[in-house]
């Protein structure tokens, strides 16, 4: 998204990374059963206001998932604290990116089309490139010699590919990182668990939020996968599957018979990204969603059936303000040391 | 033979207990509904569904769970996805057959059709279809059936209109009027219908507000046209159902020029108010209207509640002393701490902020 915009020639100013004080602002501010995406999207808005920024710009819906009013609510909370802000609200399904493109352009002034088209091929390409560079590091961190090589490397990357103004460029510093990234000396005999991680897409992307549940599953010696990445969701929602099938399709047919109606957000995707896992081999499911998520507690609520007819340990966790970091770390570990002992009672 | 079905008495039950009725009694159906909720009711359903899930779902799996145990053909079990245009209801009203077959107790068989109107008020046909065939093969039966329950079911909103505004006519003045012969402070209970009228879980509310002297105005009692009225110029439209209702109502009563308070009743962890109630709570509070947030779990403790209630009702009346006492010489708009009279401005100096 940041591509883009820069790419149009917008000053962009991205929030700063998200950390305890940005949520304790979201905390302070925003509605005490909201999810715990709302209360860190408050205070990125507050600290990017700090930094200068005067428009923010959001994805919007139709619901049921309460994400579609997230920048009316967050609007108005920040009026109330006296904050000025315009918002420029990209609302999907109905009227897509091209309704986007009209507002960037609105406030923007004239810029040829060509170069928004060019513009939104950099971003989505960039985006592309970076999650199949996250792809590598998820099946590398579990090898690797020297914990915590795959992430420094990637995150030394993220920079120069954020860095990057031509294609050309990008693919330079794509292909730097992925070489440096395969490099890396690791143990290939090593016996590795498979773990799919489904769920509510904030969750799953935002590492702050989920309190790093994917990097921490990762050193304790698992592949993990996602149902989710930001490149396939661009894809399905915004160019409404233009350039690559779309993924969630699949998912959505393995719900059934869990789940058979759209519950909204990601609800009925996790129950059948959980199925289309667990037919492909993958030993463990763990779904992350924010607490109250209303989505994701119907998927909850079903997914004890899952598991007990696909034959799947699935391990749910909510995530809200607690950011203690042992519970967390204990309940992984004993969730890797059951699957251990289930592969192992298999082998026998 | 006839048919015995079982309705939970829980959720959208409330709202249309008589147009379920209805329909299943003119396809020859008995229909059996559970007894009120009480503890064993609240306690059954939270041992079988995941902690994270509201109140509400709970009583709801609860009564589904006890209808089980009785000697019925099939349980009704709708999937309300939406109805009306453009609006849902909420995401686990969406997914409540797939949740209560996911619960592992033996169930009798389920009807469960989707009712979704969101892009389409035909889609109703497909709602009854997978309803009626159960009982009869004729269409035209079920459509039939289905008109007379929805006469009655209007019949029954229609009281519950006039009880607030009379026979008239929508007018807020008229309104106000017939209110004030009665002089008793006027409480607008706001809330999704499952909690005001379960009279468990809403702790006996309403009868405590009655006993303590106020008229209580509910959001069954404000008809939909005026409250889609009140929201249309929102910056986005609702696409909740209980949003529209709890703002146009919580807009509407605004216009009622009376003394008065808002009541908000939430169940703990419910999505869908977790924003409305904070987008009315902000309204309210710029239109100087005292508010009381009430936010019921399953304790079971009244005395907490009954103390806030008395305070609001007591702050309440206090503020209508201090209007009728405390006018100014010069006029209502001088010397008066910026208060007008009737409506008080400044509401934000007595109202108990963000609990």
């Amino acid at each position: 998204m940041k591509g883009l915009l820069e790419f149009l020639g917008l000053d962009v100013i991205v929030p700063p990374p998200t950390t305890k004080k940005t949520l304790s602002l979201g905390m302070q501010h925003g509605p005490e059963f909201a999810c715990l995406p709302l209360k860190i999207n408050i205070g990125n808005l507050i600290e990017a206001r700090e930094l200068g920024a005067d428009t923010f710009i959001m994805a919007g819906g139709v619901g049921p998932c309460r994400f579609g009013l997230y920048a009316q609510l967050e609007k108005e909370i920040l009026e109330d604290l006296g904050y000025k802000y315009e918002c420029l609200v990209l609302e999907p399904p109905d009227k897509g990116i091209w309704q986007f493109i009209k507002r960037v352009k609105k406030v923007i002034g004239p810029v040829s089309w060509w170069k928004v088209i060019q513009g939104i091929r950099f971003a989505y390409h960039k985006t592309c490139l970076v999650d199949s560079l996250e792809k590598i590091v998820q099946e590398i961190r579990p090898r690797e010699h020297a914990k915590g090589t795959a992430d420094k490397i990637f995150n030394y990357s993220l920079h120069t590919i954020d860095q990057a103004k031509s294609m050309a460029e990008l693919e330079e510093a794509y292909g730097l990182a992925k070489q440096k990234l395969l490099h890396i000396p690791r143990d290939e005999t090593k016996e590795v668990l498979k773990i799919a991680i489904v769920g509510e897409i904030y969750t799953l992307l935002e590492p702050f939020a989920s309190l790093e549940i994917e990097k921490k599953l990762g050193y304790l010696g698992a592949h993990v996968t996602r149902s989710i990445y930001l490149s396939g969701w661009i894809n399905e929602h915004l160019f409404r599957g233009l350039f690559a099938p779309r993924h969630n399709r699949e998912f959505v047919a393995c719900a059934a018979p869990y789940l058979n109606h759209f519950v909204g957000g990601h609800g009925q995707e996790s129950i059948g990204a959980g199925v289309a896992f667990s037919r492909q081999g993958y030993e463990g499911v763990v779904q992350i969603a924010p607490f109250t998520c209303m989505p994701e507690i119907v998927a909850h609520t079903i997914f004890s059936r899952v598991s007990e007819d696909n034959d799947i340990p699935v391990m749910t966790v909510y995530v809200d303000e607690q950011s203690g970091q042992e519970g967390i770390n204990t309940r992984l570990e004993a969730y890797i040391d059951l699957l251990c002992q289930k592969r192992k009672a298999h082998a026998v | 033979m006839s048919y015995k079905v079982g309705i939970p008495r829980a959720l959208l039950y409330y709202q249309f207990s008589t147009l379920w009725r209805t329909f299943f009694h003119c396809l020859g159906a008995e229909t059996v509904v559970s007894g009120d909720t009480n503890k064993l009711v609240l306690d059954l359903g939270t041992a079988k569904i995941v902690d994270e899930a509201c109140l509400p779902v709970k009583i709801f799996f609860g009564h589904a769970l006890r209808l089980a145990r009785e000697n019925l053909d099939y349980l009704f079990v709708p999937r309300m996805v939406s109805i009306e245009k453009k609006a849902f209801i909420c995401p686990k009203t969406m997914g409540l057959p797939d949740m209560l077959e996911a619960s592992k107790t033996p169930l009798p068989p389920l009807i469960k059709p989707t009712m979704n109107l969101v892009s389409s008020q035909r889609k109703i046909d497909a709602f009854l279809w997978e309803t009626g065939h159960f009982f009869t093969a004729d269409i035209r039966k079920i459509k039939r059936a289905w008109r007379e329950a929805l006469e009655q079911q209007q019949k029954e909103e229609l009281q519950g209109y006039y009880r607030l505004w009379g026979k008239n006519g929508y007018n807020p003045d008229a309104a106000a009027t017939r209110i004030e012969r009665e002089d008793k402070l006027v409480i607008l209970l706001l809330g999704h219908s499952y909690l005001l009228q379960d009279n468990f879980l809403n702790l006996n509310l309403l009868e405590k507000l009655k006993r303590a002297d106020c008229h209580v105005i509910t959001p069954e009692q404000i008809p939909s046209e005026l409250q889609e009225d009140e929201v249309k110029d929102l910056p986005k439209r609702f696409f909740w159902t209980y949003g529209r209702i709890l703002m146009g109502s919580a807009r509407c009563f605004s216009k009622i020029p009376e003394n008065k308070g808002v009541i908000i009743l939430t169940s703990f962890g419910c999505g869908i108010d977790s924003f409305v109630d904070n987008m009315v709570m902000r309204y309210l509070h710029k239109a100087g209207i005292p508010y009381l947030n009430i936010i019921l779990d399953e304790h079971t403790g009244e005395a907490g509640v009954d103390t806030r209630i008395e305070a609001f009702l007591d702050m309440i009346r206090w503020r209508r002393q201090m209007d009728e006492g405390n006018f100014s010489s010069y006029g209502p708009y001088m010397g008066n701490n910026e208060r007008t009279v009737g409506i008080s401005g400044a509401g934000c100096d007595c109202t108990p902020a963000n609990n």
